[in-house]
């Protein structure tokens, strides 16, 4: 059995360009269904932390449910309790699972939202991280689920789930994307080797002066541009999973009226869930050709908590002041309030609309949508952005493998290495493969090394 | 432990073949280089009666080009050998006259102990140790031929090699295995300006063409072609060492030995190395010098990382080059320019040198040259460096294709050693890429090739922070031990440092302060201000600017004993961490490593999914392990799953039928 892993694990890891690493010891989690809105998704949990996870998530403190039986629960974030779906929950104890470890499964609504929410949740909990594509078969296989006949076909399977996703995944980033992860892999290839280029013969050969010098500033430039990339707001993984609009307010104020109105507009293109757990109305909206979901929940409110307190400090201005039944509002008062709202500093765009009458609902939709698109970014002109959670944490890696470099250039430059050696594995994950004599090549170009 | 005292070196008792005691021996080493001699002293020390035949028994042990030992990357080499017992390590501590630790601000990991020898005294000590290992004959002659017979039954394998052939000798000698390391004498040509003549080494005779086609047209073999060259050795009183830069060793010897507390040449005797540059005279010299060098005209591959000086300045013109001014020896009046090998004629060369400031009136005592010969593409070779489809043939050295001392020494000692256990009819043994250097050597030669002469370089080792010189010892002296080719009281040494490394470790791990003690007790040393938990000793050692002397003077009673390993135990602390994370996928290589690919399997009939070009390379290039598999280029992950899966299976149906044997036992 240990063979069978061990092959595994390094088979594949050399197609992704990965030193296998740790990776067993994590417990993994993905999307197991289909990207796009559904009606129900399966987010498939696998490791050790699973039962945990499901602990947490389900709110199952005593025991867990009994192998393989469907059981209806509110899934909960483990941090804030708060309810984010309520759907069925699978376990699956380990070795009668289909990776063979531990298992769970969450079937849940098939929006985004949800979706983002509860895959949120599980990257928070300590132990777990997304799943590499294919790495559930992988483990199924490590675990000897699967028979000689199957191996075979699987075979192909495997080449096809990394080296073909991986240029997949490249495809699908948009070419400017794939072009930025390129250059900065080849940019971090050329660190590496003159960094080796310095250990490896500095002593006895003439590597010109500043050879380290130049690496520091390339590297320094490199995190920037990266944690710049990083710190894009999440816009390119919005633009993927939709932007969040609240409508809050007091009671009677006619939200959903607001939302019934936008939804009904023949630009809105609706896909209506009704939540379960609460009385939410979530709704799927294109606006401008940029996913929304909508909900009339979750209002404001003055907390103590310092995090929440920042979140709504930060919420507050993204705001759009709405302000309903002008119908009902005679002209001359309704002039005298435009007058005053324009005297108030500090307020946000503010606009006056009546989900009755519809008056003011085309300036609306317009400020709306601007404020949206700035949100998403507009991925025809700015810079590319992110678009996966996965790519996101293999830069994240990456970022931190660097500071490993930096941190320990001056005391010791073969470790500072093995973080530039790190930092490009983890790039590797997204752009390919790299192999010794390739540092070796461009050492050879870039220096005469001659004794 | 103390150097061993030399005994009185005359030469070798060279014995004629009359005088052989036996016609037929385990192991036969031709060639008497860095390969022969450590390929010869390991098989001995495995137990296996050994012959050495070499050409001149007064150059064995000779130094053919450079006087140094050791340097980035071959340092670790060194040590390595030597933690197997082998020679070469010992040998540079009794010649030694200029030592220097390279890299020394760049990370132990990286440290490149390295020597500047002195010849004679090289020779002298390596003739001596083979002179005191019993069951080691020394054979001065040339060898005509191998004997080739039909394959045994019992092993894959389409020949089998049983002894060799001299020239002018009537009687063969036999031997269950044959090391071959006739280094550049394969079909080697020497070039001079526009003159070329058959040859390894000037000075030497040509070997036997018989040899080449027995390996070639008998054996089938596959060989490329492969140059290198040597500098012209100057007159040392000829330099005006005023123009050049004084290059001081260390002010303390460090010995590459684990077996030596010290080097035999003392501080004060050390010499030193001058470093100059060229100038824009070298290269116009170099381009008016093109149409009369035959050697730079050819396309054979040389090193991109030790050219002639010709290639370098063709390769990055307008810069200027460094030039080492090396001394050959303490009684020595020659030097050796390191950087200026070079293949125009003669006086050429002269001209040439006299362009650098310091050789403005240098003297040449011998031209450089270049050489050109066959190497043997090592992908036709196992791990255990055995050629696979000949049955008791070992090659190792520059025959392999690879260039340098230490590389032909790790391969010697390893072929010996190899040799020796088919002899000795136990199983061939491998060293591991994830274990040291010389398994990352030997993995890269048989998985693959060489297309250029290979040359040991630290980014090569994917586990560069496990695998450093100081602790080489550690990871090969107890394997080299249950092998059989290292000496009780080495091992003993090595498992004494082995225990009292643990204990400190465990002393240290014990030893924990709160940060507000670290800061009364070390104040010097910048604990963060928000660690609040307490510090361990091997923690407190990360920091950069705490040594363990220091942190034994602040705890006498606890630490005071380990002094002696201060320095090791710095550089564990610092380690431990960075070799941690890659203790698991060490783990995993290793256990692919384990799983055994049969060697007569028939790729071209195996019934799996396996593609017609993957067949073609795994048929080629017959890897001895899955884990040499999946570092074939052009094998697939796909290919490599159905190999596993016919394995296993494979393995399987062996395990079944040995359970029906001992059923009807």
């Amino acid at each position: 059995l240990w063979h069978f892993l061990a092959t595994l694990i390094r088979l594949v890891s050399t197609f992704n360009g990965v030193p296998a690493g740790l990776a067993d010891a994590d417990t993994i989690f993905a999307l197991s269904s289909g990207h796009g809105r559904c009606g129900v998704a399966v987010v498939r949990v696998s490791g050790s932390a699973s039962s945990m996870a499901l602990r947490c998530m389900a709110g199952l403190k005593r025991r867990l449910p009994s192998p393989r039986t469907a059981l209806l629960r509110s899934i909960t974030d483990p941090h804030s309790k708060e309810i984010l779906d309520r759907g069925l929950v699978l376990w699956f104890p380990g070795p009668h699972s289909f990776t063979g470890e531990d298992s769970v499964e969450f079937h849940i609504h098939g929006g985004p939202a949800v979706i983002t929410a509860v895959l949120q949740a599980l990257g928070s909990m300590p132990g777990m991280r997304p799943a590499e594509a294919g790495e559930f078969t992988r483990r199924a296989f490590q675990a000897g689920k699967l028979g000689l006949t199957e191996v075979e076909g699987l075979g192909d399977l495997i080449h096809a789930e990394t080296e073909a996703q991986r240029r997949q995944a490249l495809r699908q980033m948009s070419g400017d994307l794939e072009r930025l992860y390129q250059g900065w892999s080849h940019r971090l290839k050329r660190c590496l080797a003159h960094v080796e280029a310095f250990i490896d013969f500095s002593e006895d050969e003439l590597i010109e002066d500043g050879v380290l010098e130049r690496v520091d500033s390339s590297v320094s430039t490199l995190l920037a541009e990266i944690e710049r990339h990083l710190k894009d707001e999440r816009r390119g993984e919005r633009l993927r999973s939709g932007v969040h609009v609240v409508i809050a307010g007091a009671t009677n104020a006619g939200k959903s009226s607001l939302l019934n109105t936008l939804c009904q507009r023949p630009a809105a293109i609706v896909s209506s869930i009704a939540g379960t757990t609460r009385d939410v109305v979530e709704t799927g909206l294109d606006i401008g050709g940029f996913p929304v979901l909508l909900s009339d929940t979750a209002g404001l409110r003055d907390s103590t908590d310092l995090i929440e307190q920042e979140g709504v400090r930060r919420a507050r201005e993204r705001c759009l002041l709405v302000l309903n039944k002008t119908d009902l509002l005679p002209e001359a008062q309704r002039q005298k309030l435009e007058r005053e709202l324009k005297g108030v500093s500090g307020l946000p765009p503010v606009c006056l609309i009546s989900c009755q009458t519809h008056e003011g609902l085309q300036d609306f939709l317009s400020v709306l949508q601007s404020r949206v698109k700035t949100l998403c970014g507009d991925p025809l002109s700015d810079a590319p952005t992110l678009t996966q959670a996965r790519h996101r944490a293999h830069l994240q890696q990456c970022v931190a493998a660097l500071a490993q470099y930096q941190k320990l250039r001056d005391t010791d430059l073969a470790l500072a290495a093995e973080g530039v050696r790190l930092a490009l594995t983890s790039l590797g994950r997204i752009t390919g493969k790299l192999g010794a004599e390739e540092i070796l090549d461009i050492i050879f170009k870039d220096f005469c090394i001659g004794k | 432990m103390k150097l061993q005292p030399v005994r009185t070196i005359h030469s070798l008792v060279s014995r004629c073949i009359s005088h052989l005691s036996r016609q037929c021996y385990d192991v036969i080493v031709v060639g008497g280089g860095h390969a022969g001699t450590e390929a010869a002293a390991a098989a001995a020390r495995m137990g296996a009666e050994t012959l050495l035949v070499t050409q001149k028994i007064h150059t064995i042990g000779a130094l053919s080009c450079n006087p140094s030992l050791g340097g980035v990357g071959k340092g670790h080499l060194v040590r390595e050998v030597d933690a197997l017992d082998g020679l070469c390590g010992r040998a540079g501590d009794w010649a030694g006259i200029n030592f220097s630790i390279l890299n020394r601000s760049k990370g132990p990991a990286v440290w490149g102990p390295r020597a500047q020898l002195d010849r004679q005294r090289y020779r002298e000590f390596i003739q001596g140790e083979l002179r005191s290992i019993s069951r080691l004959t020394v054979l001065e002659g040339s060898v005509e031929d191998l004997l080739v017979a039909e394959p045994s039954p019992d092993e894959p394998g389409s020949h089998r090699v049983t002894g060799i052939s001299l020239e002018n000798v009537l009687n063969p000698i036999t031997a269950s295995s044959v090391v071959l390391t006739t280094g550049t004498f394969l079909s080697g040509s020497i070039f001079v300006g526009q003159t070329t003549s058959p040859g390894g080494r000037i000075g030497d005779a040509p070997s036997s063409a018989g040899l080449s086609h027995t390996l070639k047209e008998r054996l089938g073999l596959r060989v490329g072609r492969l140059r290198t060259g040597t500098p012209p050795r100057i007159v040392k009183e000829s330099v005006d060492f005023a123009l050049a830069e004084l290059h001081p060793p260390d002010r303390r010897p460090t010995p590459f030995s684990f077996m030596n507390t010290h080097t035999r040449c003392k501080v004060e005797e050390q010499v030193p190395c001058y470093l100059t540059y060229t100038t824009p005279g070298v290269e116009r010299v170099v381009q008016e010098s093109l149409h009369l060098n035959c050697h730079i005209q050819q396309d054979t591959k040389g090193p991109r990382y030790c050219p002639s000086i010709e290639s370098r300045v063709l390769r990055f013109p307008g810069r200027s080059h460094q030039v080492w001014l090396e001394p050959e020896g303490v009684t020595s009046d020659l030097l050796y320019p390191q950087g200026l090998s070079m293949t125009m004629p003669p006086e050429m060369q002269l001209r040439l040198i006299r362009e650098i400031p310091a050789l403005h009136r240098a003297e040449i005592h011998s031209p450089g040259y270049g050489v050109q010969y066959d190497y043997v593409c090592p992908t036709q070779l196992s791990s255990a460096l055995q050629v696979k489809t000949t049955q008791g043939l070992f090659l190792a050295g520059q025959i392999n294709g690879t260039t340098g001392y230490e590389e032909a020494a790790a391969q010697g000692l390893w072929a010996g050693v190899n040799a020796a256990c088919r002899a000795l009819s136990t199983p061939p043994v491998s060293l591991s890429r994830t274990e040291s250097y010389i398994g990352v050597l030997i993995d890269d030669l048989v998985c693959r090739g060489v297309t250029e002469p290979y040359r040991m370089f630290t980014s090569r080792a994917e586990f560069r922070t496990a695998l450093r010189p100081d602790n080489a010892d550690l990871r090969l002296t107890p394997k080299g031990y249950e092998l059989g080719c290292v000496s009780p009281s080495r091992y003993q040494e090595a498992m004494r440092v082995q225990r009292s490394l643990q204990d400190a470790m465990a002393a240290l791990q014990a030893l924990t302060l709160s940060t507000a003690r670290c800061r009364e007790k070390l104040p010097d040393v910048r604990v963060s201000e928000s660690k609040n938990a307490a510090l361990t000793g091997m923690e407190l050692l990360q920091y950069k600017e705490l040594s363990f002397e220091t942190l034994a003077s602040v705890f006498p009673e606890r630490l005071s004993s380990y002094l002696e390993f201060s320095q090791r135990l710095k550089i564990e602390a610092v380690y431990k961490p960075h070799c941690d994370i890659n203790k698991k996928e060490i783990e995993r290589i290793q256990k692919e490593e384990n799983m055994f690919l049969p060697q007569d399997i028939d790729y071209f009939s195996l019934p799996a999914s396996l593609s017609q070009e993957a067949r073609e390379i795994l048929d080629r290039v017959r890897p001895t392990t899955l884990g040499a598999a999946t570092r074939l280029e052009g094998i697939t992950p796909a290919a490599v799953v159905s190999l596993y899966n016919y394995v296993q299976f494979a393995e399987k149906k062996g395990e079944n039928g040995q359970q029906k044997t001992t059923r009807s036992k």
